[in-house]
């Protein structure tokens, strides 16, 4: 009964643990309000829309790790993403759902292309990856030609264009909920759903979470584990041209350069969600908290304008401290 | 890259037409059979700026069937840069362009290029001591001054003004600050109430530019040092329902990006960094035709506002 109980606090231990950082986020946010900026629903509204896009990548980047590999070919295939978007609405004038379909099959090819590299062909995943961010980095500069993909392009014919803002990107950067809340961010809590679902309740979740724990155990005892490895990188494939088409609507247009170092940022809130990058640990849960703490932190520092050296270092620095204290949680739920 | 292609297939035919006939004078004899060769080695593709100093090379270089072009790209790598560089001069052309990615590590090879008897002409950024033949470039510090008087002039001498500045490490980013700063020096009544890196990337400038709005009850304009940044605020006034009479300023004026927000009403005013694309090909044929040139030329700017966008923006004296 009493390691009963000790256990169960070990558990509320770590998920205080990963609650940690975001707090102290909070506090400093909180001391230093800017003339109460910090308190203003404005202010939190734009963080919920600032993480929105970095939190999509996350959550794929969550499926991704817990099967024990790593996408880092997220930020490249956003920006091929808003690449196709802009080119297909804009200057191929296509309805916006056919177009949206043909996007998010873009970015599962790409996505299953890593996973069956990584599933059969025995690359590491962050090889496998590593090819995949400079692939798809040429592809949408190619598509692109080089150029940002705008509603001003020169038709087919050789003349200047000019069309209206599609419907679509009007949309994605609006407000709800009598402008309370941005759309991409109802996007992101959609994806973010998606996750969860996936890893809480269905049965591939078990099969991730088997695989990342221990490859060969679970293919032992009967796991699909390529298929499983395949699916992880599919979802971050598909969540990676999600979040391009939000990065565009965002942007107005589609930038062939946009989303660099993108996956970076995205490792670090599933790291920051307790995630552990050798696999079999990690939840959606944990991750929003990651991405919050990373938001309000970018917060809190432009609110009250530091330069960008402090801003830098003191990002690492929260990470570092974070880090510490989620492997001191690993140690206390193990011992 | 259909160009890039049928480049790659010329730089063939070059190397073995240039081994199968050894005669042959370097880099070609400057007539319609035997153009000259001008190397061109742009040192990022990837910034949509030096996209378009390529454009304007190209477009001024097909005017005159003497030239032949060919083009490099490194990938914002110095050692590639240098790499390239080497190729060129190996390929034997007649003249080399170069916009370098950075001083130090190219000083050598442009001075080994300039030593074998090429011309050079260095664009945008310069190289260190005196081995080349001309240097062609804007002066950041100028078109910051011309924002600011712009600003200074639009605003009455009195208003709330946000800073989004370039990467501050970066030198077009301190001499953009500089001279806007000292261009309102003397106005007391613009004040400076919010300014952040944004590091060129328009996704920052509107993170920042939230952070600006929640901070400021009231902001008169905007002073961006690219026309991306410019935008990305423009964006987070819009959806913040405050860009009414609020004025965006920006620079750099691409006729797609700066110059299309001009004519969309996005921007007040960007000012124009130029390429210098189309005054290096003529500085080229005047060396190559062997008459003496200025071993420097700063290019002049222009303004482009609402009023005079149609009309290709006014020069800036």
């Amino acid at each position: 009964m009493k390691d009963h109980l000790l256990t169960w606090l070990g558990a509320q231990r770590s998920i205080l643990r990963v609650l940690l950082p975001l707090v102290i986020v909070l506090v400093i946010g909180s001391a230093f309000h800017s003339n109460g900026a910090f308190f203003a629903w404005e202010t939190h509204r734009a963080v919920l829309r600032e993480v929105s896009v970095h939190g999509i990548l996350a959550c794929g980047m969550t499926l991704v790790v817990v099967a024990g590999g790593i996408d880092l070919a997220v930020g490249s295939v956003l920006a091929l993403g808003a690449v196709s978007i802009a080119l297909l609405t804009m200057q191929r004038g296509w309805p916006a759902p056919l177009a949206v379909g043909a996007v998010l099959a873009m970015g599962a090819a790409c996505g299953a292309t890593s996973g069956t590299l990584v599933a059969f062909f025995r690359a590491p995943a962050f090889v496998a990856s590593l090819a995949m961010l400079v692939f798809a980095r040429g592809l949408a500069k190619l598509c692109a030609d080089g150029k940002k993909v705008t509603t001003h392009f020169v038709g087919p014919d050789g003349l200047d264009r000019t069309v209206p803002l599609p419907a679509l990107f009007e949309g994605l950067d609006d407000r709800v909920i009598g402008g309370q809340l941005s759309v991409v961010t109802l996007v992101f809590v959609a994806c973010a759903g998606v996750t969860w679902l996936l890893l809480s309740r269905m049965r591939i979740g078990r099969y991730l979470y088997a695989t990342g724990g221990n490859l060969e155990a679970a293919r032992l005892s009967g796991v699909p584990v390529r298929t499983a490895v395949i699916l992880a990188f599919v979802f971050s494939g598909v969540f990676s041209a999600i979040a391009g088409i939000c990065q565009a609507a965002q942007e107005t247009h589609g930038d062939p350069e946009t989303g660099m170092g993108y996956e970076l940022d995205a490792i670090a809130m599933v790291v920051l969600g307790g995630a552990s990058l050798t696999g079999g640990r990690g939840n959606m849960g944990g991750t929003l908290v990651g991405v919050l703490t990373v938001g309000y932190l970018q917060k809190v520092l432009s609110l009250n304008a530091f330069s960008l050296e402090a801003r830098l270092m003191l990002t690492g620095a929260i990470l570092v401290a974070a880090v510490l204290l989620q492997s001191r949680a690993m140690r206390g739920t193990e011992g | 890259m259909r160009r890039r292609s049928a480049l790659e297939l010329g730089l063939w035919f070059l190397t073995i037409a240039g081994a199968g006939c050894g005669g042959e004078k370097r880099g070609g004899r400057g007539t319609r059979d035997s153009p000259w060769i001008i190397g061109m080695s742009q040192c990022n593709l990837g910034e949509p700026w030096r996209e378009q100093m390529n454009r304007d090379i190209e477009a001024a270089a097909a005017k005159h069937d003497v030239l032949k072009m060919v083009f490099k790209d490194a990938q914002n790598d110095s050692l590639k840069q240098r790499a390239q560089v080497e190729e060129l001069v190996a390929q034997g052309i007649a003249l080399l362009l170069i916009s370098p990615k950075e001083t130090a590590p190219l000083t050598k090879p442009v001075a080994e290029a300039f030593d074998k008897g090429i011309p050079v002409i260095v664009l945008d950024r310069e190289v260190e001591g005196d081995k080349f033949t001309a240097f062609i470039g804007g002066d950041n510090e100028k078109i910051g001054h011309a924002a600011g008087e712009w600003i200074a002039k639009a605003l009455g001498g009195k208003g709330k003004v946000v800073e989004l500045k370039g990467l501050m490490t970066s030198t077009p980013a301190q001499q953009r600050h500089k001279g806007f700063r000292d261009a309102i020096a003397g106005q007391s009544g613009i004040e400076i109430v919010f300014e952040a890196d944004m590091q060129w990337l328009e996704p920052n400038a509107r993170k920042e530019m939230e952070s600006a709005l929640a901070q400021q009850s009231k902001i008169d304009l905007v002073y961006a040092h690219n026309d991306p940044a410019a935008h990305g605020a423009y964006l987070a006034a819009k959806q913040a329902q405050r860009n009414e009479g609020m004025k965006f300023v920006g620079i750099d004026a691409l006729p797609h990006e700066g110059v299309a927000y001009v004519k969309d009403g996005v921007l007040d005013a960007t000012v124009l960094y130029p390429t210098g694309g189309a005054e290096a090909i003529e500085l080229a044929l005047r060396i190559l035709k062997g008459e003496k040139v200025d071993k420097k030329v700063t290019l002049g700017t222009r303004i482009f506002t609402k009023e005079s966008v149609e009309r290709g923006g006014d020069p800036i004296p």
